[in-house]
């Protein structure tokens, strides 16, 4: 067993805990992050990319609503990078109960939300898919964050002030000594390993998994997990957020998030967050509910569905997921438990992770006699991807080159960047996932990287997969690199059934998001990337290739979708 | 007035309209765009869900599968329809080589073996029974072919093999290397020599070398022999990624027969409805700029493809339907059986069965069990009762069932009972 | 920033990229990125790169510029993906943001263009564009290809000819009102084409009315001059809605012209009014109407044999009516006629494109396929219903290329 000392280890690699990692490292605490998966393996890569205004919360959790109003500011500021500024509205639609909208005014002026009314006309202007009908319309500065790009500029910002980041690291148990707890036990699962982990403290940031892991320290921690699904629409129907405006309910939502723009979301308790199906019911409820916003939305094309887990702490009994507060809870275990050396901090949403990795983190250096105040809602996260591709002198038309400057200049992220860097480039023959313009330089760049185990990994790095075809294209170029990249890496020893195992699991991880939306094209496009693995390239009468359950991501303890 | 009329510019609307060319009918080809041919390697696959030969695969299916589009027409049917595409391969002087007693394991750009009856003979050396080293070579700037993946993947399986890359000879292009672009590359001889020359320095002890799918477009076969006596080994083509250089040929030599009979294709044309009096479709709409098109027509031939074809077409709701003359279709299973959990379950996922049910004449089949229509043949993947892909039969059943559906059309109306 | 007022044509247009299922059968059939690299398709310029753009964003790329049109994308496509329409979207927002250069200005112009040089001042108007220095000095200036082909200005106008000839013998029995839509090709270049087309019309019965018409505006269109190419339409809308609504209908020999009226300026322009509506149905390509009187028995059949076999080339923007190869139904029915179909996906002229002095040699080398099979055809003389195409072929080819309508009114023995 190998071991390891820190000062503070960070168990969960999600928004949270990225964001907790960065905040030790920035006050220069000495911290390690163990994560079961890859980085936003849970709920931070299964949620719609909503960067809220508060707007949502302002009648029925004021609280909340403050919170998101002042963090957008602030996370607008340091990582403009992973955010797009979409802005959002809010629309009465004839479904909704007029009553409300004088109330969210008046509400969004009481908890700081910036709200304007636009006439109905100009809202449907900027967004003509939007139902006609809708009475009133309200802009506010809702946005779009990259919560993959936003976790690994945390972490990659936190390493560069010495944190440690462990990726598929599962803590099997907690040590615990009398009323203290000093460390903890986790597996490698790559490796298989077990690494032995000292510390002063331990930052519970698990999320929806808050309850296990605490309950391995013999804790109770009730976290209730709300599924919540969501359905990505194949190209952006609306190039602002669009939410209803009435009280937060199922499926009145829309998000444009990179090329995609996702219906959400359901709110189902599930009783173990590393278990649960979507429904044909959730599905239809989604869209039956878009048509609201999007009259005609059934009949474009889905492109997949997917489901997230909520932490939501429950303090006292609710009666429904939805009247539990969105707000966060920090649990200190000594005051509450008294047990020292651990503090789990659940519930809160993605826009508010910053400020509940102040708020931890702050206890935290309190007890370690740490007095350096909090910098993360100063210090800019610099973006740590390649530097944007030089642009070359236009060859015919200025403009055209100043409009694509423009994009790639901008400190927000725009649609158009991935485009206007594969023109600056002329990379385009040069696409692997054509889909999404991810180039095989980025590819490769990401399978070098640490900690990446398989092409789903890839996917999050780079949105390999995320398009139309949903991989039909892709997988087998992203395989063999993947090969080639490893070989020269490892020799030729490795031999190819690694590559068919992540390419028969990324094939698999694809189709289970895809069967609960597969019909009309996207059914023809599934089709279509049968007849090539079946027909043309015959993987499944690949040695090896039906996918072994044991390998690293099939593992039933970071396995989060039962089917 | 048309004689005929075929829906479709697959392999099966392509088969079907040879065979009424070939009688005189003239048929005109009406089709949305290009098929599957497109798509897929250019073999024509009979059976490879298990490894009996196709033959005997066949025979079995006749009798325990009734329902099967095999079985509506018969093994003699498809040893025909095998007999006239090789013979018109043969005469366009892209020969297809091969036959019903066994099938041929190829090696797949990802290096697994493929069971196929029928094959361009571009790729005949690739057959893993011959024997012989094998070089897998490629282009780094091919981005659809990957030879070390295949090379150790055919090694994993104890066919001696190697990937190696080809430097790409300085051409005019610098970006766009799809398989078309390579393509017109091999047609030129001076490229082709270049090639030819690193693959007998790559060459080693094997015996023969596979390259991607894209030996030229114009003259394959003579690309093949260039790319042989510069490297002293054999040289095979190996499918990939669509577009389908190899398809592509197919298309072009079934269309070229096709129109020296007297047939015509009308490719951009989506037929989207019918009209009948009785069980006899007298007319045709297909698309156009401002209005439709109509066609009065005496037979028609539906080969519109299943659900990748478009021929088929599903929506949120669950429902299933043929898409240009709006048949009645046959699903055994509701929405929530569609899907297998596992992408590769080797049952294959119930939705591709769905297609529009034929009687031995491949009529189309109403509910009541009763044909639609008198004149109509429906062929290829349209047809309700298998999931061809998991067979390893969709281009078998492709070409058999179009030639079977255009011959039975052909005789429509000509015998006395009028009954065909 | 939105290039057009939104409608639900216009919703359709762009929504119809979800029927994109990757397959690249438009990539391996695009005549252009065939032969250059500066174009990268129709799946990425289309339905891939649409969904990275961005109503309220800049335009991030501008090979879409290098699309030429042709729409053999869109008759490939198996699914439905109307991928030419897109890119002339994408172009049209690039131009609105540009702004649009002075020679696609004037190329797109040809009823000013043909204005200018058709009538007495021709021979002269002919000599200065066949003068060497000047095409240097138009390259060189404005970017016209000097090797380009520009097509001889007629020393007469088609409308002034027709102002001026006798009136027709009148046949007995009532006759069937037609307008011919000459477009600006024939009225300026060519109009010995619309005195065929007049002649075989009459020859048929029909009585053909020339009523005040316009460019039809495809010039304006591909080079993404919408604003010009709606006030164009608009006209002729308002000069021929009086005859569509009347059922009368309007015939043309331009297959451009006639594909702009039916679908190319509602669809482009989002334009859906029931009068642009009536235009669109009751447009006609001549030999699509000719087509419709033999099925119904009433096109004459007193042909004179033709003993030749002649290379024909259906032009792109006929294929894109989706209504086959009628000028083949015609001419089939003249004894002896043979016409054997090119195969060859496009000339490459694609209207003003292989005008432009950086895609000239793109449209000679898209249209080299043609023009081989053309001369190993071993016939002076081809066969071609689009004029830009006819001059495309006389450029690249060496032969003299007819409009079908001329053949079809010698085989009448019609004295035009």
């Amino acid at each position: 067993m190998r071991t390891l000392t820190t000062d503070v280890l960070v168990i969960g690699g999600g928004a949270t805990g990225a964001g907790v990692l960065r905040d030790l490292a920035l006050r220069g605490i000495r911290c390690a992050l163990v994560e079961k998966g890859d980085l936003t393996h849970g709920t931070t890569g299964r949620y719609h990319g909503l960067l809220h205004s508060g707007g949502r919360y302002v009648v029925k959790d004021p609280q909340s609503a403050e919170e998101c109003a002042r963090e957008n500011e602030i996370l607008r500021r340091i990582m403009p990078h992973c955010i797009e500024d979409t802005g959002g509205l809010f629309v009465v639609t004839p479904a909704d109960d007029e009553s409300y909208a004088d109330r969210f005014v008046a509400a969004c002026r009481r908890t700081g939300v910036w709200v304007e009314e636009i006439a109905v006309s100009a809202a449907l202007r900027r967004e003509p898919l939007l139902n006609p009908r809708i009475s009133r319309a309200f802009a506010v500065r809702d946005g779009a964050a990259d919560s993959f790009l936003a976790t690994h500029a945390n972490t990659d910002d936190a390493r560069r002030y010495g944190a440690q980041v462990l990726t598929y690291h599962v803590v099997n148990g907690l040590e615990r000594v009398g009323d203290r707890i000093i460390g903890a036990v986790c597996e490698d699962l790559r490796s298989g390993e077990m690494v032995r982990i000292h510390c002063a403290a331990i930052i519970n940031a698990t999320g929806a998994w808050a309850g296990k892991i605490a309950a391995l320290a013999g804790l109770q921690v009730s976290v209730v997990a709300g599924k919540g699904t969501m359905v990505a629409m194949n190209h952006r129907i609306v190039n602002t957020v669009i939410n209803r405006c009435k009280m937060p309910d199922d499926g009145d939502i829309i998000v444009p998030i990179h090329t995609v723009a996702v219906l959400g979301t359901t709110d189902i308790y599930v009783p173990d967050p590393d278990v649960y199906s979507i429904t044909p019911e959730e599905i239809r409820l989604i869209l039956d509910e878009g048509e609201h916003l999007i009259p005609g939305v059934r009949r474009m094309r889905a492109l997949r569905a997917w489901a997230g887990v909520r932490p939501l702490y429950r303090e006292e009994d609710a009666t429904h997921d939805r009247d539990i507060p969105r707000t966060y809870r920090l649990l200190d275990h000594e005051v509450r438990d008294g047990v020292a050396g651990m503090v789990s901090i659940v519930g809160g949403k993605w826009t508010t992770y910053r400020l509940m990795a102040e708020e931890t983190v702050d206890v935290v250096a309190h007890r370690l006699g740490v007095t350096t105040p909090c910098r993360t809602a100063e210090l800019r996260i610099e973006a740590s991807a390649q530097p944007a591709a030089p642009l070359r002198p236009a060859i015919s038309h200025g403009s055209a080159a100043r409009a694509r400057f423009a994009i790639l200049a901008s400190p927000f992220y725009m649609l158009g960047h991935r485009l206007a860097e594969v023109e600056a480039d002329d990379s385009y023959g040069d696409l692997v996932c054509e889909c999404e313009l991810v180039t095989r330089e980025q590819l490769e760049a990401a399978i070098e990287s640490e900690g990446t185990a398989n092409l789903d990994d890839l996917r999050r790095d780079t949105r390999l997969g995320m398009g139309p075809c949903q991989g039909g294209f892709c997988t087998y170029r992203a395989a063999a690199i993947w090969h080639e990249r490893r070989s020269a890496r490892y020799g030729q020893a490795a031999g190819a059934a690694p590559a068919t195992r992540l390419l028969t699991h990324f094939l698999q991880e694809r189709w289970k998001g895809l069967t609960p939306t597969l019909w009309g094209d996207q059914l023809r496009q599934a089709r279509l990337d049968e007849l090539i693995y079946l027909e043309t390239l015959a993987v499944d009468r690949l040695p090896e290739a039906i996918p072994d359950e044991t390998i690293v991501t099939g593992h039933a303890a970071i396995a989060t979708e039962a089917g | 007035m048309h004689e005929a009329i075929v829906i479709g510019a697959g392999l099966s609307g392509l088969m079907g309209a040879l065979a009424l060319a070939e009688a005189g009918l003239r048929p005109l080809v009406l089709a949305k765009g290009h098929g599957a041919t497109h798509w897929a390697s250019g073999t024509i696959d009979l059976w490879g869900k298990d490894e009996r030969s196709p033959r005997d695969a066949l025979r079995s299916i006749v009798t325990a599968r009734p329902e099967h589009p095999y079985a509506l027409i018969g093994v003699d049917a498809v040893a025909d329809a095998l007999a006239r595409f090789r013979a018109v391969t043969e005469a366009a002087r892209y020969p297809y080589v091969g036959g019903m007693d066994h099938s041929v394991l190829l090696p797949t750009a990802a290096g697994a073996l493929r069971p196929v009856a029928l094959l361009p003979i571009t790729m005949a050396a690739g057959d893993v029974r011959a024997g012989g080293e094998m070089v897998i070579a490629g282009f780094h700037e091919l981005r659809d072919f990957y030879p070390p993946l295949a090379a150790a993947n055919l090694a994993a399986q104890g066919i001696a093999a190697r990937g190696v890359y080809l430097q790409l000879p300085p051409v005019p292009r610098v970006r766009d290397f799809g398989p078309r672009t390579l393509a017109q590359l091999f047609d030129d001889p001076a490229f082709r020599k270049q090639i030819g020359r690193q693959l007998r320095q790559q060459r080693g002890s094997a015996t023969r070398i596979g390259l991607p799918a894209v030996l030229g477009v114009r003259d394959p076969l003579g690309v093949v022999a260039d790319l042989q006596l510069l490297s002293g080994a054999q040289v095979f083509e190996i499918p990939t990624l669509p577009p389908s250089v190899p398809g592509i040929r197919l298309f072009n030599v079934l269309r070229a027969a096709i129109e020296r009979s007297g047939g015509r294709l009308q490719i951009g044309s989506e037929v989207i409805r019918a009209e009948g009096v009785g069980h006899i479709l007298t007319t045709l709409c297909s698309e156009a700029a401002a209005r439709e098109q109509q066609h009065r027509v005496r037979r028609v031939l539906l080969a519109t493809g299943g659900i990748a074809g478009g021929g088929i077409r599903t929506n949120d709701a669950g429902l299933v339907r043929e898409t240009a003359l709006d048949l009645p279709v046959r699903m055994d299973v509701n929405h929530a059986g569609w899907f297998a959990p596992r992408f590769l379950d080797p049952g294959g996922h119930a939705i591709y069965a769905a297609g529009v049910a034929a009687d031995d004449r491949l009529r189309p089949l109403g509910v009541d069990g009763w044909p639609v229509y008198e004149n109509v043949a429906v062929a290829g993947a349209t047809l309700a009762g298998a999931d061809t892909l998991r067979e390893r039969s969709r281009t078998g059943v492709a070409i058999a069932t179009g030639w079977a559906a255009g011959r039975m059309l052909a005789a429509y109306g000509c015998d006395a009972t009028r009954s065909y | 920033m939105g290039v057009m007022p939104h409608d639900h044509i216009e919703l359709s247009l762009e929504q119809s990229l979800d029927h994109c299922i990757k397959c690249n059968i438009c990539t391996a059939a695009c005549p252009v990125s065939a032969v250059t690299d500066l174009f990268p398709g129709p799946k990425y310029v289309g339905p891939q790169a649409q969904r990275f753009r961005h109503e309220r964003q800049p335009a991030p790329d501008e090979s879409v510029d290098y699309c030429s049109g042709c729409r053999v994308c869109n008759e490939v496509c198996p699914t439905g993906v109307k991928i030419a329409e897109l890119n002339a979207r994408a172009r049209a927002r690039l131009v609105a943001e540009r702004g649009i250069p002075l020679r696609n200005r004037l190329i797109s112009r040809s009823e000013v263009l043909g204005r200018l040089g058709a009538g007495p001042q021709a021979p002269l108007a002919n000599l200065a564009l066949g003068f060497g220095p000047l095409r240097l000095a138009l390259e060189r200036v404005l970017g016209i290809a000097r090797a380009a082909p520009l097509p001889k200005f007629s020393r007469y106008t088609f409308r002034s000819w027709f102002r001026r000839r006798s009136a027709p013998m009148a046949n007995s029995g009532p006759r069937r009102q037609v307008v011919y839509f000459h477009g600006c090709a024939t009225n300026y270049y060519e109009p010995w084409v619309g005195r065929a087309a007049v002649a075989v019309l009459e020859h048929n019965g029909c009585e053909v009315i020339i009523a005040p018409q316009r460019c039809c505006g495809l010039p304006l269109l591909s080079n993404g001059d919408f604003a010009a190419a709606r006030r164009a339409h608009e006209a002729n809308v308002a000069y021929l809605a009086p005859y569509a609504l009347r059922g009368v209908p309007i015939i043309g020999t331009s297959t451009s012209c006639t594909l702009t009226l039916k679908e190319e300026a509602p669809e482009l322009l989002g334009m859906r009014s029931a009068m642009v509506r009536t235009v669109a149905e009751q447009t006609f390509d001549i030999f699509e109407y000719l087509r419709m009187m033999y099925e119904c028995g009433e096109l004459r059949a007193d042909f004179r044999p033709i003993e030749r076999t002649l290379p024909y080339h259906p032009p792109c923007q006929l294929r894109a009516h989706r209504i086959g190869r009628p000028a083949l139904d015609i001419l089939e029915l003249v004894p002896g006629l043979r016409l054997v179909e090119s195969h060859a996906d496009c000339c490459g002229i694609a209207g003003t494109y292989g005008l432009k002095r950086e895609k000239y040699q793109i449209g000679m080398d898209v249209g080299a396929p043609l023009f081989e099979t053309i001369r190993r055809s071993g016939s002076d003389l081809a066969v071609c219903d689009s004029e830009t195409c006819r001059w495309q072929i006389t450029h690249g080819a060496g032969v003299a290329a007819r409009h079908p309508i001329e053949i079809l009114a010698k085989a009448y023995g019609l004295v035009i």
